[in-house]
């Protein structure tokens, strides 16, 4: 139990002290986007997070570059050359990409790739990260739970897929939470980014009786929109994004919440320093400050102390790894 | 007020089918004279972007209650530079229709993204075009809401459909372009010039789509993203052969495919045990569907349709 319990302390002390340390000798580091590394939503998140690490780090010892609107058959090639300028961590962020990282990570095995969202382990020098999003759902729920006077609420989702079905199913465990009688409308659109079917999807869920809506992924700015412009009654959002707390649809925003993958860079460079160069799955969750949440005072009255309470009750549980939450049992 | 499940579904599913309507009846005008522009899609979303703008920048200021307006205008004239565009590669230079379209859907798709990033940076929505309800109409139970409530472009996108049927079939104009897609060497031995009225037709074309893109990020979306359009612009040259090359066809097919759209959403939302993936087909397997049982309608189709015309050539 001793060695246990040593082996668990040990390995605590590693990953704190992997996730913070700047590396000793210069990092080569590549990104490669489906999008563009200032969309505001997927894209952006990771490289901002690599530019943060970057600046707190030192140009000196991380060196980024990066390719955008890389399809997965083009992100081959794109990926190859990076690989043969020994670039040190390739992410590709993306889980369309894996099939091509899963392919290409044996002939460059110094070289360490990186895929995601997934919770699949890879091969010994691709690592995976994974957010936990049922935890940010979660928090959703609740306050979707608690605003609700139609006892309908609503979420626009991409796909049952990956980080986004464990944002529905937490989203739906959290307003079950704190009102059972809830009915949570989940649909999906089948596409991260077609803007116009998320805003006719909530449009629906208006028309349905929903009268909060969440949605993930960058088409959720359709939905948002939706909400906003509904002038005829009064309809919340809570948002999978923290820069939905700044734009003009903003004041319908009650709380929002973002992937911090600042948190991944710095393992990433960390377990490299230390000569892991894959076979590991990243989560994103609380715990390890992969989230972010906030709340957005301006709503007003809305957002009440017992919105806050249970919310932020619930934040602390989680983080401390006393709430589990069986998200793979909910069916939509 | 909580609407019932069909009447949701209607009410959708008509403003839903206005973007394809408007670019599909202009994708029939080029058809009808002979040239089938695939890159529809690119119109659309230089439309999309280009329409977007003024409303954008024009938040304040003595043109700002015009933004709108001066954003469908813009996009319609950005839709005819490129029809015009499309019309000189096929019809002078005689290139080979499939790639030049597919050619100017990735030229408008990536110049529209481009310049979005550079001048716009990231999604950001615009006021956009408010609902008019038509006085009195407006009130009729049931109809009122369904028919009479929507913003000014789906009224003007259905009247549409009745010019477009009498442009085609009852004006000079019309029956030239029929024959510059139908019989191009009989019409220029009448005397019409068939290259002359395949650029008036991919003019026209071109404006349609840009006004239908326009529509998406003005009315339906009211902001712009790089993938606004979302493949709606392939789906406007199918409802051509959908709708047989007819106007009124063509507006059964739009509305057929939003109405599926939208009830896939219903089904959806209304907790309907159906697996979702199927749901989001839906509208795509029926189009498909209905093309592979009317493949008779091919036949009913421009017969010159694809084919460059040159006067100095047998075919």
């Amino acid at each position: 139990m001793k060695r246990l319990f040593l082996a668990f302390t040990m390995l605590g002390a590693l990953v704190s002290g992997l996730s913070a340390a700047p590396p000793k000798a210069k990092v080569r580091v590549a990104l490669i986007v489906e999008s563009t590394v200032d969309d505001k939503g997927w894209c952006q998140s990771m490289h901002d997070a690599i530019k943060a690490v970057q600046k707190e780090y030192g140009n000196t010892l991380v060196e980024y570059n990066y390719s955008e609107k890389m399809k997965p058959v083009d992100a081959g090639s794109a990926a190859r050359q990076y690989a043969t300028n020994k670039y040190d961590i390739i992410i590709c962020h993306g889980a369309q990409y894996k099939n091509l990282v899963n392919e290409m990570a044996p002939d460059y095995p110094n070289t360490t790739f990186v895929f995601g969202t997934s919770a699949d382990i890879g091969g010994k020098n691709v690592f995976t990260y994974m957010p936990e999003s049922e935890q940010t759902g979660y928090l959703n729920g609740i306050i979707a739970g608690l605003v609700t006077k139609a006892n309908i609420v609503g979420c626009v989702g991409p796909v049952d897929g990956g980080d986004a079905a464990r944002y529905d199913r937490g989203y739906v465990l959290g307003a079950k939470s704190v009102n059972p009688n809830v009915q949570v409308k989940v649909a999906h659109t089948g596409s991260f980014s077609d803007f116009v079917k998320a805003a006719e999807l909530a449009k629906t869920q208006i028309n349905a009786g929903a009268d909060f809506l969440t949605g993930s992924s960058q088409q959720a700015m359709g939905a948002l929109k939706v909400v906003a412009d509904t002038k005829d009654k009064t309809i919340w959002w809570a948002g999978q994004d923290t820069s939905q707390l700044s734009v003009p649809e903003a004041p319908k925003v009650i709380a929002a919440s973002s992937y911090n993958y600042k948190a991944v860079v710095e393992v990433l460079i960390a377990k490299r320093e230390a000569g892991v160069r894959g076979g590991e799955n990243i989560p994103l969750n609380f715990a390890n400050k992969g989230f972010v949440f906030q709340y957005n005072d301006k709503v007003g009255k809305v957002l009440t102390p017992a919105i806050k309470k249970a919310v932020d009750k619930a934040k602390a549980d989680m983080t401390a790894g006393k709430l589990p939450l069986a998200w793979k049992e909910v069916k939509f | 007020m909580t609407h019932g499940f069909v009447y949701n579904i209607l009410l959708l599913g008509v403003p839903f089918s206005v973007a394809l309507l408007l670019a599909s009846l202009g994708e029939m005008f080029n058809q009808r004279a002979g040239v089938f522009n695939l890159g529809c899609e690119g119109i659309m979303c230089m439309g999309a972007f280009l329409g977007f703008l003024p409303p954008y920048f024009l938040k304040t200021g003595p043109l700002a209650p015009y933004g709108i307006l001066i954003g469908f205008a813009i996009a319609m004239v950005a839709g005819i530079i490129l029809g015009l565009l499309f019309a000189l590669v096929t019809v002078t230079f005689r290139a080979e229709q499939g790639i030049a379209g597919i050619g100017l859907q990735m030229l408008g798709w990536g110049v529209a993204g481009t310049l979005f990033r550079h001048y716009v940076g990231g999604v950001t929505g615009v006021e956009g075009l408010a609902a008019w309800a038509i006085p009195g109409l407006s009130r009729i139970p049931f109809l009122g809401e369904l028919l009479f409530n929507h913003n000014p472009m789906v009224y003007i996108a259905f009247l549409m459909v009745p010019a477009s049927w009498y442009i085609l079939f009852k004006t000079p104009w019309g029956l030239k372009v029929r024959a510059a897609g139908t019989a191009p060497r009989a019409a220029d031995s009448m005397g019409i010039n068939v290259n002359r009225v395949r650029y008036q037709a991919l003019m026209l074309g071109g404006a349609m789509a840009g006004l239908g893109g326009a529509y998406l990020s003005l009315c339906q979306a009211k902001m712009f993203a790089d993938d606004l359009v979302a493949g709606r612009g392939f789906i406007a040259v199918a409802l051509v052969y959908f709708g047989r090359w007819n106007p009124v066809g063509i507006m059964g097919g739009a509305l057929l495919f939003s109405l599926a759209q939208s009830l896939q959403l219903s089904i959806q939302v209304g907790g309907i045990k159906f697996p979702y993936e199927f749901a989001v087909m839906l509208p795509y397997v029926l189009v498909i569907l209905v093309l592979s049982l009317t493949r008779k309608a091919r036949m009913l189709g421009p017969s010159s349709l694809g084919i460059p015309y040159n006067r100095e050539m047998r075919y």
